[in-house]
């Protein structure tokens, strides 16, 4: 059975000019002990779809429609007391500046402690997160030590270690790795896949990083304009990119280049969820606009063993 | 830790001196001998100003007179006060106390008060409640100390609830000890509320501004994320982090709280450092004014290390660097 | 001003009527001689702490009449302060009624005032002082201090601390560190502790302009060295930045950087400090002037005309119309805060 599955998701937030969606009609799926990518540039939903399946989003944002199950049940139907069990418990998070999400005033032993959950007595509190540091690879003594005391990448480490302590069955990561330097993003990335087996947890594994996301993760999921646009798996993604957001994408990668070869860029501007085109959100800046991109917006469909939204595959609605 | 107070008491020494300096040369600066006249005053009496003439330096140049100055204030002789032919010292020991205990009481009551209504107001921002006390601080910021002391005395004029000036009633020397505190909080109540009322707007408006601030903060996001109660966010993570500037601004807002009681003790004639310094500055009594000025000085720098010094203790990046 | 204003209109409405009610205070200050019934220093011997007039529309009989009118009052009980309206006779409020000839602004002469009553009647919209004055006119007349002493002494502090906060920014180094001490020094001090014993150190007696021009540098002095902080501090975040840098580094001499890039990009901020430093004045002045250390009677300031309710409780629980000057310094001060926040959400980036 799959971790999590989301169906039909749409969330929306409440601006001055009205109701703009952020997110819609997104499916995903995330098995056991699985790692999803989910790439796309800044601002195409991706820390959105993370805050709704924590139902952490922010203000005058919320999910109009769709389910999400995590271990086939649906989370959007529960309420505030019983989304806190499940915060940190089932899934827990991680993000991108360690240093900012870690409280400033109390020491990161305290800030993990306050995490477990189950355990009452405070010894085996202590014991729980002495053993999840050196875990994490972190000495016991950095209990008593305050988050400014500490690097950005013994900070991702605790913050890792915080999500970890009550094994939950899926971690997000939202761009672990984006504020650290490439050392130490390489090292956290090892010690995420090293955890991953040892503790038997799934990931959703957002970044901006396609071929960081192709390293780490078995399927990855593309997404653009608050939609996701392809879902391979991350062996088939660089040979095979379906969706031309996908292409693109592959493209820009420096390691891509010959010498003397141009910069590339995609072409055009991320859009704004106030002002996306009619049809399909790409549009503007595919090389292979049809007429018919303009006029719908494309369905999921089926290629091999990938699902893609591109009239490229065909225009007609096949299941 | 411990550097960091020894520091932080070093650099207050320096703004000491400073400060003596200015308020000597505040006085001095003006065209005209002050004391010329004083020689002139048949209240005065001769040996006095034989006397101060040798302490002070009087005949000297200015410059020379500051240094005479200095000596005798930190031998605690703040020269003699011309229209009370008392020492300085002796009346400023005197009013001290009272400013220092309205100060005290007025600083308590105003965080006692606007601090939870911060919190509360910045949890229910946005909705009615917070607009409506948002409103209600304005006003009380843009009303003027003195006027609002006015007010209250005109109401309790009318009404008579509470005993009006001074800071302490008829019956006092017969009264037990519990007996005269209660009498003299009594008094402090109509000065006491007034400053209270004065400062509470901004504090309010600093404090829901912080916690608002705090409410946004990347941790409040981890802390929700960990699956912790909502009491829990707000009054451990957010809290503790939105405490920490009011403690920086504390030093600040001491500066309008002296001030604001200043003129309240004027107002609701209570014998305080305000009422003092007035009277001096009528009389034109040179070293009572510029001793007042000292103190005022030295309270508030006081004020401040006080606050450096609690931040410390509050912020282990200001104590752990 | 008028795409200003339209803006001001749009992100913030309180601050809108705000600036009108300043304008409007501003006006009444500036026509005063035209506006008041009395002049401020006209002793009404009858009236002594007379209540406000009441403004009849009816007669005794029931009768309505549409100009409305006032009563003449007597005063009938010395130790009660109570007055009593004389039935016998209406006198009807008339707008520019005539009078004793007065010059505005010292130009223009008049005999017309903008309302009155004439003959025997009299009309106190706020009632009169101890001496019989009335509180209105004498309002009017303080308004010229309170609301021009404001402007003046931001404008000197502003020159101060645009000078000092300038040069310690721009140079940096010990220059900075020198008069940064100085600045910290002089905020050390609390300002009113500062203020009386700057006042100490003139006459007590002086001329009504010698104490204007003084109350002005005093409350100069002591507001500079705020403004000196923020500018320095401005100055030296701009120094910082890239387009500065990139000026220096094509050589385009300092006085153009400062001239072209400087000035303009602190404006807003400026302006929305000296907005909100105004009240801060406006304080001072009727603090000064409350102590009777300030304006001197008989000229009347908002604070000197609160000097009388200070340690008189008689005064002011029979005759708490005494108290109205103060709802005025509350009402500008108000205004001005108002107005400051709302220009400062303008030149907000984030709020458009």
């Amino acid at each position: 059975m799959n971790i999590l599955e989301i169906k039909n998701l749409e969330v929306s937030v409440k601006t001055i000019d009205g109701n703009v969606k952020i997110l819609r009609d997104v499916n995903l799926s995330i098995g056991e002990n699985e790692v999803v990518g989910l790439v796309g540039e800044s601002g195409c939903g991706k820390t959105m779809t993370a805050r709704s399946i924590m139902k952490l989003l922010p203000e005058n944002t919320k999910i109009d429609k769709g389910e999400i199950f995590l271990q086939g049940e649906d989370i959007v139907k529960k309420d505030e007391r019983e989304m806190r069990k499940i915060r940190g418990g089932k899934i827990s998070m991680i993000f991108q500046e360690p240093s900012s999400y870690l409280n400033p005033v109390f020491t990161v032993g305290s800030q993990i402690e306050e995490a477990v959950k189950g355990i009452r007595d405070k010894r085996e509190r202590r014991e729980r997160v002495y053993k999840i540091l050196e875990e994490v690879g972190l000495d016991r003594s950095i209990y008593f030590r305050y988050p400014h005391q500490l690097s950005g990448g013994m900070q991702q480490r605790v913050m890792i270690g915080m999500a970890l302590v009550n094994n939950p069955s899926l971690l997000i990561a939202d761009e672990p790795t984006t504020a650290l330097d490439i050392t130490t993003a390489h090292m956290i990335i090892e010690l995420l896949k090293k955890l991953m087996n040892s503790h038997r947890v799934s990931i959703l594994f957002i970044t901006h990083d396609i071929s960081l996301s192709v390293y780490f993760s078995h399927r990855i999921a593309v997404m653009y304009g608050g939609k996701i646009v392809e879902i391979s798996h991350s062996s088939e993604i660089f040979k095979n990119p379906l969706h031309p957001y996908t292409e693109r994408l592959i493209a820009c990668l420096p390691e891509r280049y010959r010498k003397g070869e141009k910069i590339k860029a995609i072409e055009g501007e991320v859009p704004d969820f106030k002002s996306l085109p009619p049809g399909c959100p790409f549009n503007p800046r595919c090389p292979y606009k049809m007429k018919i991109c303009e006029e719908r917006e494309p369905e999921e469909r089926k290629v091999g063993k990938s699902i893609v939204r591109c009239f490229k595959y065909g225009n007609t609605v096949e299941n | 830790m411990r550097r960091y107070v020894i520091n932080r008491v070093l650099q207050v020494i320096p703004l000491i001196f400073g400060m003596t300096f200015i308020s000597f040369l505040i006085i001095h600066l003006p065209p005209g001998d002050p004391f010329s006249k004083l020689q002139m005053d048949p209240q005065i009496s001769r040996e006095t100003i034989q006397q101060m003439r040798k302490l002070f330096g009087l005949d000297k140049p200015v410059v020379v007179q500051y240094f005479y100055w200095i000596k005798n204030v930190f031998t605690f002789n703040l020269g003699t006060s011309f229209s009370y032919h008392v020492p300085v010292s002796f009346l400023i020991k005197q009013k001290l106390k009272n400013t220092i205990a309205l100060s005290v009481f007025s600083i308590f009551l105003t965080w006692f008060i606007s601090i939870p209504l911060g919190i509360f107001a910045a949890i229910k921002n946005g909705k009615w409640e917070e607009k409506f006390l948002s409103f209600i601080a304005y006003i009380g910021i843009s009303i003027p100390s003195f006027f609002i002391a006015m007010l209250i005395v005109f109401f309790v004029a009318k009404t008579a609830i509470l005993p009006i000036g001074g800071t302490t009633s008829i019956f006092y020397k017969s009264a037990t000890g519990f007996e005269k505190f209660i009498d003299y909080l009594k008094h402090l109540l109509i000065p006491g509320i007034s400053l209270t009322l004065a400062g509470i707007g901004s504090l309010f408006r600093l404090m829901k501004n912080n916690f608002l601030e705090c409410l946004n903060s990347p941790y409040v996001i981890t802390a929700k994320a960990k699956g912790l109660s909502m009491s829990k966010v707000y009054y451990k993570h957010t809290l503790r982090n939105a405490i920490n500037p009011m403690i920086t601004i504390f030093g600040y807002e001491l500066s309008g709280i002296l001030s604001g009681a200043a003129l309240v003790e004027i107002v609701t004639n209570w014998p305080g450092m305000g009422r003092l310094i007035l009277e001096a500055v009528l009389s034109q009594d040179f070293y009572l004014v510029m001793a007042s000025l000292l103190i005022g000085g030295i309270l508030l720098v006081t004020g401040n290390l006080i606050a450096d010094i609690l931040i410390a203790f509050a912020d282990p990046r200001v104590r752990l660097r | 001003m008028r795409i200003f204003l339209r803006r001001l209109k749009k992100t913030n409405k309180i601050s809108f009527i705000s600036f009108w009610i300043i304008v409007f205070l501003y006006l009444l200050a500036i026509f005063a001689d035209f506006v008041s019934p009395y002049p401020y220093d006209l002793q009404h011997r009858d009236y002594p702490m007379a209540p406000p007039t009441k403004i009849h529309f009816f007669d005794k009989e029931g009768k309505f009449h549409l100009r409305p009118f006032v009563y003449k009052t007597e005063l009938v009980n010395v130790a009660f302060n109570e007055y009593r309206e004389d039935y016998s006779k209406i006198y009807p409020i008339k707008l520019f009624v005539k009078g004793k000839k007065r010059k505005i602004l010292g130009i223009f002469e008049t005999d017309r005032y903008l309302f009155g009553v004439e003959g025997e009647g009299k009309i106190f919209l706020f009632g009169t002082d101890i001496h019989g004055r009335d509180i209105f006119s004498r309002i009017l007349y303080g308004a010229r201090i309170s609301l021009s002493i404001g402007i003046i002494g931001v404008s000197i502090s502003f020159f101060l601390g645009l000078l000092i906060g300038g040069i310690s920014g721009y140079f940096g180094g010990k220059v900075d560190a020198f008069l940064m001490r100085i600045v910290e020094i002089f905020m050390m001090f609390p300002s009113f502790y500062l203020m009386l014993a700057l006042r100490a150190a003139f006459p007590i007696n002086l001329s009504s302009i010698q104490v204007y021009l003084l109350i002005v540098v005093i409350l100069s002095l002591i507001g500079w060295a705020s403004l000196a902080r923020i500018i320095r501090g401005m100055v030296l975040s701009i120094k910082e930045e890239e387009y500065v840098q990139a000026a220096r580094a094509l050589g385009i001499p300092t006085y153009r950087i400062v001239l072209k890039h400087v000035i303009p990009n602190t404006f807003s901020y400026t302006i929305t400090a000296l907005t909100l430093s105004v009240p801060g004045y406006i304080l001072g002045e009727s603090a000064l002037s409350l102590l009777g250390l300030g304006i001197q009677e008989p000229y009347p300031s908002w604070g000197n005309m609160l000097s009388v309710c200070i340690g008189n409780l008689r005064v002011l629980t029979n005759a708490p119309w005494m108290l109205i000057p103060g709802f005025f310094i509350f009402l500008t001060i108000i205004c001005f805060n108002f107005l400051g926040d709302g220009i400062r959400d303008i030149f907000d980036p984030k709020k458009w």
